[in-house]
């Protein structure tokens, strides 16, 4: 029984820790084409930041990447998140689900 | 007249201040303007959907003799071509107004079509623009470039400092030849621009001031 429990510990709990680490830190991380003026790309962050499942938005024209970190729990489409960008005026070459927050991107940018 | 507003209606576009963007991104508001020595000028536009604005525009010219006019349209901005580049972005845009003159000969029907291409990176900026500004016995026409460069690279939430040259002609001003100067600060929420136009000139030196805020 104690192997049992300390085979538990050692595999399935570290899982679900990760795995609810994971959960809290989802963030859509875009490569966008386009974005050289902060006046101009306003609209990406006002767009994103007015839907529901934003935790925070991070917009870096230098590096023309574009995170959506998302709330607990929260998911938004890849197609809905291009749209939005699209939308804005600007064309998206990339974009992926990463396990980073915006805040984490962004200190990994400067 | 009935040709004329046909004319006037199928190149109606508005000519808006001095940066790359005319207008703002889908469902935004878009405030403008310059305030010069000889010329003023203001406009506010809606954007319902990226590539196109409509608002309402205000003129006002000191020509030659120090005759008065001014101008009063409303006005219709559309995006005709954008090309979106890793590192920068390409315009074309197509602007103007069908509104009304006023001056020392009377009221009249005024129109404005115009031309503007622009080009932009995070350090480099040119555009180069042209554009019809006419009424009965009025005719301001006008063509300007600009070029300029950032002094250096921002956040997103900082305000980014310019140097921008602009050579402008301008029909029946004085004078017709204005090269401007200016210190150019872009933040997300504003644009603002300050300059000195004939800075060579002494009788006809003056300080400009442009701006744009998005909302």
């Amino acid at each position: 029984m104690k192997k049992f429990i300390a085979i538990f510990i050692a595999t399935l709990l570290p899982a679900m820790l990760f795995s609810a680490n994971a959960w809290a830190t989802s963030s859509i991380k875009a490569e966008v084409n386009g974005m050289v003026c902060a006046f101009c790309a306003k609209g990406i962050e006002k767009k994103l930041k007015a839907m529901p499942q934003t935790q925070a938005v991070f917009v870096d024209l230098k590096q023309h990447i574009v995170v959506l970190e998302l709330k607990d729990g929260q998911d938004v489409p890849l197609g809905e998140f291009k749209q939005v960008i699209k939308d804005a005026g600007y064309d998206v070459t990339k974009a992926e689900v990463v396990a980073q927050s915006a805040a984490d991107i962004r200190a990994g940018a400067k | 007249m009935l040709k004329k507003l046909v004319l006037a209606g199928m190149l109606a576009m508005p000519f808006g201040a001095q940066a790359a963007a005319l207008m703002g991104f889908a469902d935004s508001g878009m405030l403008m303007g310059e305030v010069g020595r000889y010329y003023q000028e203001t406009m506010l536009n809606y954007s319902p959907r990226l590539g196109h604005a409509l608002g309402v525009e205000y003129m006002r010219m000191e020509g030659k003799d120090d005759n008065v006019s001014s101008i009063s349209t409303i006005n219709y901005t559309g995006l005709i071509q954008r090309w979106n580049m890793k590192g920068g972005q390409m315009n074309l845009w197509f602007s103007g107004g069908l509104g009304e003159s006023h001056g020392d000969d009377g009221r009249g029907l005024a129109y404005t079509p115009g031309l503007q291409f622009d080009y932009e990176t995070t350090r480099l900026y040119f555009l180069a623009k042209a554009g019809l500004v006419r009424a009965p016995g009025m005719n301001f026409d006008t063509a300007a470039i600009q070029g300029g460069f950032s002094f250096y690279e921002t956040a997103f939430d900082q305000t980014q400092p310019w140097f921008v040259l602009e050579a402008r002609t301008m029909r029946n001003m004085s004078p017709a030849f204005q090269l401007t100067p200016a210190l150019r600060f872009i933040n997300k929420d504003f644009f603002l621009e300050l300059g000195v136009s004939s800075p060579f000139d002494p009788e006809h030196r003056g300080p400009r001031v442009n701006f744009m805020f998005l909302f």
